[in-house]
């Protein structure tokens, strides 16, 4: 009985500091930016419905030389402003891309991702904001392609945050 | 009937018989089903724990609605709650286990609860396979010290499945199989893979090591199979290394006393029935599939091999009954159906052949080996599995092979004077041991 009350209290610690960390990694004070995406939608039955998520900066050219013949590596991103924009409701906003990749971050904007592919097959870069999860009967679930881009953030230790997904004008 | 119930009904005899009283009966009966998976379980238990299971799933599919006008802190809050609550309830009324059971099981899927709804909150993605790694890591504590082995089936069947799932991907943290056009998954996801099978292993409850044996020989054989690091490309190998798993799943599982044949005696019999089908093998006709055997897949495929072989010789069998010539038959049986692979090594035609009417004499041994002993042992149900092998395997071969109706009907009614010339003996077998157990 006592064992499992250490087991329940030591489940509960682990939850409420993983809870916290993710607060405070909301929390950090870093500049927000968008990103252009292309959104389908599947459910998840854990966590309920959500748009699955795929960027342009989800196959970061860049990375071909830092990851070689590797199948999987952990990376920065160097994140900047693009040529194109959008505009949403808050008004016209730049869109950022993938301009670099180095295994340690530099100055600027660097973002952690997870790398997969290599060798002569397609890249795939995982930055943990892939899926955004919404009420199901929130009409963004359909959003079509084009139509929606994803406010992001760095939040701590270079990992992306997914802020909200805004519908484009 | 089952052994337990077979077993209940032996010690009343023998308590009514006066060979022991009743209070001994009942004290052997009650050491005996203890050992038993879920003996503590009554029909009101498992109903708890369908009601703790639905009750769980519930929850978490009426938080995955997703009420998005709440805050985090407010859906984090009485998330935390709940889970206190509903553990705390379960310890509390750990002496009512229609209460403590779905409670418990509550228990159970509150991490996969929690991981789920702070992806909600937090708009977490990433490794499809992580989530429930985590979720099994974090139960594993309530599956090692509850008293009930509910949660640590769960949690085993959990990461078996997960196992599963993970290793035959190419895209996750568990992936062992190669994508299209990537080089090797890294070795880690190796030492992963192992530690959740050894994690499964070690979790499942009761003292039986059959069903994490048999997961465990499925997922190697799974591994040699598909585009591993270890896999395995030549039909030899590949047969070689099915059959001797086989077996070990087979000799290691099966207790002595067990009267039920189980899964690993279908999946032997089975395996063996499959190598029947070697007669219409064609040498070229496989090229697509074939590719170079890795170093550590043969390797591997050896050993196994070579431990399968030891374990039929030197292990009680557990194909047929205890018994002198059964252990002979039973030992001889179990080491030619691997054996039988070897014919595949630079296989042609006629070697394949050879193989496929091996198999079909393994299998009418067996079958015939039941019949005898189990007409010495009085075993209807040893008897009905040997007349079930044999006669699946002559409807099998009347179809495959001899196609026509006149020669099908011709073999039938062979196979049918064969069984009524065997019935005949094995009766007369009776009753020769019956006359001399009276002289």
């Amino acid at each position: 009985m006592t064992r499992l009350r250490i087991v329940l209290a030591a489940q509960l610690l682990l939850f409420a500091a993983w809870g916290g960390w993710l607060l405070s990694s909301k929390g950090t004070v870093a500049p927000e930016f968008y990103l252009e995406t292309v959104p389908v939608d599947p459910r998840d039955f854990l966590s309920g419905t959500f748009v699955a998520l795929t960027y342009k900066i989800s196959a970061p050219e860049p990375c071909r030389k830092v990851i070689g013949s590797r199948s999987f590596a952990q990376v920065y991103v160097k994140l900047e402003e693009g040529l194109f924009s959008a505009t949403t409701p808050a008004g016209p906003v730049k869109l950022y891309e993938a301009t670099d990749c180095a295994e340690h971050p530099g100055d600027g904007v660097w973002v952690r991702a997870s790398v997969q592919g290599g060798g002569a097959g397609p890249l795939r870069a995982l930055y943990g904001i892939e899926r955004f999860y919404l009420n199901e009967n929130d009409p963004r679930k359909n959003a079509g392609s084009g139509s929606v881009v994803a406010k992001v953030k760095p939040g701590r230790r270079n990992a992306l945050v997914l802020l909200d997904l805004v519908q484009k004008l | 009937m089952s052994y337990y119930k077979r077993f209940r009904a032996d010690l009343k005899g023998a308590a009514a018989a006066g060979i022991i009283t009743p209070e001994q009966a009942a004290k052997v009966w009650e050491l005996s089903y203890s050992g038993r998976l879920f003996a503590s379980f009554k029909a009101v238990h498992w109903i708890a724990a369908a009601a703790g299971l639905f009750i769980a799933l519930g929850v978490i599919l009426v938080a995955a609605h997703n009420w998005d006008k709440l805050g985090a802190m407010a859906k984090m809050g009485a998330f935390l709650l709940l889970f206190a609550g509903a553990a705390e309830a379960s310890l509390r009324l750990e002496e009512r286990p229609a209460a403590a059971i779905p409670l418990e099981t509550l228990w159970f899927f509150m991490p996969a609860l929690g991981i789920g709804l702070y992806a909600q909150i937090f708009n977490l993605s990433g490794d499809p396979v992580k989530p429930y790694l985590a979720w099994a890591a974090i139960s594993a504590p309530l599956a090692a010290f509850s008293r009930r082995p509910l949660a640590a089936y769960l949690v085993s069947f959990l990461l078996f499945a997960v196992l599963f799932w993970g290793t035959l991907g190419s895209s996750n943290m568990l992936a062992l199989t190669a994508s299209y056009g990537n080089t090797a998954q890294p070795l880690w996801h190796w030492a992963l893979a192992l530690a959740v099978l050894a994690g499964g292993a070690a979790l499942y409850p009761g003292q039986k090591l059959g069903m994490p044996l048999g997961a465990a020989a499925v997922w190697t054989f799974f591994m040699l199979a598909a585009d591993t690091a270890i896999k395995v490309r030549s039909e030899a190998l590949v047969l070689l290394a099915g059959m001797s798993l086989a077996v070990l799943w087979l000799s290691w599982s099966r207790r002595p006393d067990g009267e039920k044949a189980g899964l690993p005696l279908t999946v032997w019999t089975a395996s063996v029935y499959a190598m029947t089908f070697f007669w219409h093998y064609k040498p070229h006709a496989y090229n697509s599939f074939r590719g170079t055997d890795t170093a550590y897949g043969a390797a591997l495929t050896w050993l196994i091999f070579a431990g399968a072989l030891l374990t039929a010789l030197l292990r009680p069998q557990r194909l047929l009954p205890e018994g002198r010539e059964e252990n002979y038959v039973g030992k001889g049986l179990l080491a030619a159906s691997m054996l039988g692979a070897f014919l595949l090594f630079g296989a042609t035609e006629s070697s394949a052949k050879l193989l496929g009417v091996l198999a079909n004499f393994i299998l009418a041994a067996f079958g015939v080996g039941c019949i005898m002993s189990g007409a010495r042992n009085s075993d209807e149900k040893l008897i009905n599995r040997g007349v079930l092998v044999i006669t699946l395997t002559a409807v099998t071969r009347f179809v495959d092979i001899f196609g026509g109706l006149l020669k099908s009907g011709v073999a039938f009614i062979v196979t049918g004077l064969a069984f009524a010339a065997l019935a005949y003996f094995v009766n007369r077998g009776r009753k020769a041991l019956i006359e001399a157990v009276k002289k």
